[in-house]
């Protein structure tokens, strides 16, 4: 199965990694694509807006690179792991909603150029992010 | 916690449930921009039953006197509103709609976070007897700016003002021509069963369901305010520029607002409104600033679908009420300029 469901409503696809702050990283030789889950899409409600980080820009894991505003709150989305930002999702300055339609696709924010490829095992596999959405929503 | 009579209905249309006052409600459907679109171009209907519905019987003249607005010489059915209770500092107590049903029976819609404090200041202040209807009925706003074709196609006349109607068999308590968005409608109070019956036909007609997030950007175009964020105990109508009273008549905190017409205001509220373009939303006690003077605080703000830009409320000092003028609202550390403005938005 490509996908889990969490809690009825949540999905988490196996394809790529996660982490506990709700990003995804969806790697690709050395190129991680990042953006939020679904779950983080959810509970911000309706995003209005994002904040792009700057192309070039070395990055560490755990920075803070972008800002999701949502009706909401506004969150801060930090890079999963350390790099080069190469490339930004800019149809997101006219359509931050697409990040609600489709989180884990058209929705994507920033991709990096992965420096440390050890970082990756820090992340969270999909059925590990899963067991924490189910303890941040009561499940277990 | 409290939860909508109608959840199990919303469920089934998708309904996004979060908690508003104590309450699990219906927060969006869709996308808060598409209901709120569908209000401003066809029609939507809302889930208002966290609000509080309260009966009052006794004396006219002891509630009169509780009410800014003059109560006593409107017409039987009747809606007199929006209005306020004032304490004697002539802060809000709570902004309400009233009806006159009889010159002994009235009704109340208060905030949802205010219920409970209205029926005690009521008892408090006056030998009326309250009666609390909230959990006997449920509410429904169906508002929109073709909301007539609707209405009419459900077969729920266009009615100003009806008490204890029928409507498929069933027992309507209250239909009212009124809301909170700008545009024309109806608020309906009646037994979950037929409001749930209400909005089946709505549904099947085209009316889209609207949660309350949508309900939240409706209300600040038109600039109306929202208890707890944009009026308090702490502020009068004056500085919340909210013409609920009326002078000619005595009522609790009307002193202290004669008084505060002839000094004059410290601070107002004010209208802002965000370059196109600009997605960043004011929080609720930023600050409003010019050159690195604060002049004011942030108290509500959203994002337009219609206008597509970020609109706001605040208050400022009033020397610096400069409508027209670009300010700066400091969002995150960063300064965002907004143009200070009359309402309303749209």
């Amino acid at each position: 199965m490509a996908e889990i469901i969490v809690g009825g409503k949540y999905r988490i696809l196996r394809d790529r990694y996660y982490t506990e702050t709700d990003e995804w990283v969806l790697i690709e030789n050395n190129i991680g694509t990042v953006g939020i889950t679904d779950y983080a899409q959810k509970k911000l409600r309706d995003i209005v807006g994002v904040e792009l980080p700057e192309i070039g820009r070395e990055v560490k894991a755990g920075d803070a690179v972008a800002v999701v505003e949502s009706i909401k709150a506004a969150a801060d989305i930090y890079s999963p792991l350390s790099g080069k930002i190469i490339d930004i999702n800019r149809k997101l300055v006219d359509s931050p909603e697409l990040i609600n339609k489709d989180p884990y696709g058209d929705g994507w924010i920033f991709k990096i150029e992965i420096s440390n490829k050890n970082e990756i095992e820090k992340l969270l596999s999909a059925e590990k992010y899963s067991e924490l959405i189910k303890q941040k929503e009561g499940l277990v | 916690m409290f939860s909508t009579p109608l959840l199990d209905i919303e469920l089934k249309l998708n309904a996004d449930i979060g908690e508003f006052a104590g309450w699990q409600m219906p927060m969006k459907y869709t996308s808060y921009q598409e209901e709120h679109m569908a209000v401003r171009s066809s029609a939507a209907f809302f889930d208002i039953s966290h609000m509080g519905r309260l009966k009052v019987s006794g004396k006219i003249d002891e509630f009169d006197y509780l009410i800014a607005k003059n109560f006593k010489s409107s017409q039987n059915n009747k809606m007199v509103g929006p209005t306020a209770f004032l304490n004697d500092k002539a802060g809000f107590v709570d902004d309400v709609m009233t009806y006159k049903i009889s010159d002994n029976e009235f009704l109340i819609v208060t905030n949802a976070i205010n219920r409970e404090k209205v029926i005690n200041w009521i008892k408090k202040n006056s030998s009326l007897d309250v009666e609390d209807l909230t959990f006997k009925y449920v509410m429904i706003a169906i508002q929109g700016r073709r909301v007539w074709d609707y209405i009419e196609k459900i077969e729920l006349q266009p009615l100003e003002f009806k008490l204890n109607t029928k409507f498929l068999g069933e027992d309507v308590f209250l239909v009212s021509r009124s809301g909170w968005t700008g545009e024309d409608g109806v608020e309906v109070w009646g037994t979950p069963e037929v409001i749930a019956k209400i909005i089946q036909r709505l549904v099947a007609r085209g009316v889209k369901p609207a949660g309350l997030i949508c309900r939240d950007s409706i209300r600040q175009e038109m600039g109306f305010v929202l208890y707890g964020e944009d009026i308090d105990e702490n502020i009068t109508p004056l500085e919340a520029r909210y013409w609920v009273f009326s002078l000619d008549k005595d009522f609790i905190g009307k002193e202290r607002l004669i008084e505060q017409l002839k000094t004059g205001v410290d601070k107002v509220r004010v209208g802002l409104k965000l370059k196109k373009g600009e997605r960043s939303i004011p929080r609720k006690g930023n600050k409003i600033k010019i050159f690195d003077k604060e002049i004011g605080y942030v108290t509500s703000s959203t994002f337009s679908p219609y206008l597509n830009r970020v609109i706001g409320m605040g208050y400022i000092n009033s020397k610096h009420a400069l409508f027209g003028y670009s300010v700066d609202i400091e969002i995150r550390n960063k300064l965002v300029e907004a143009k200070i403005q009359d309402f309303p938005f749209i």
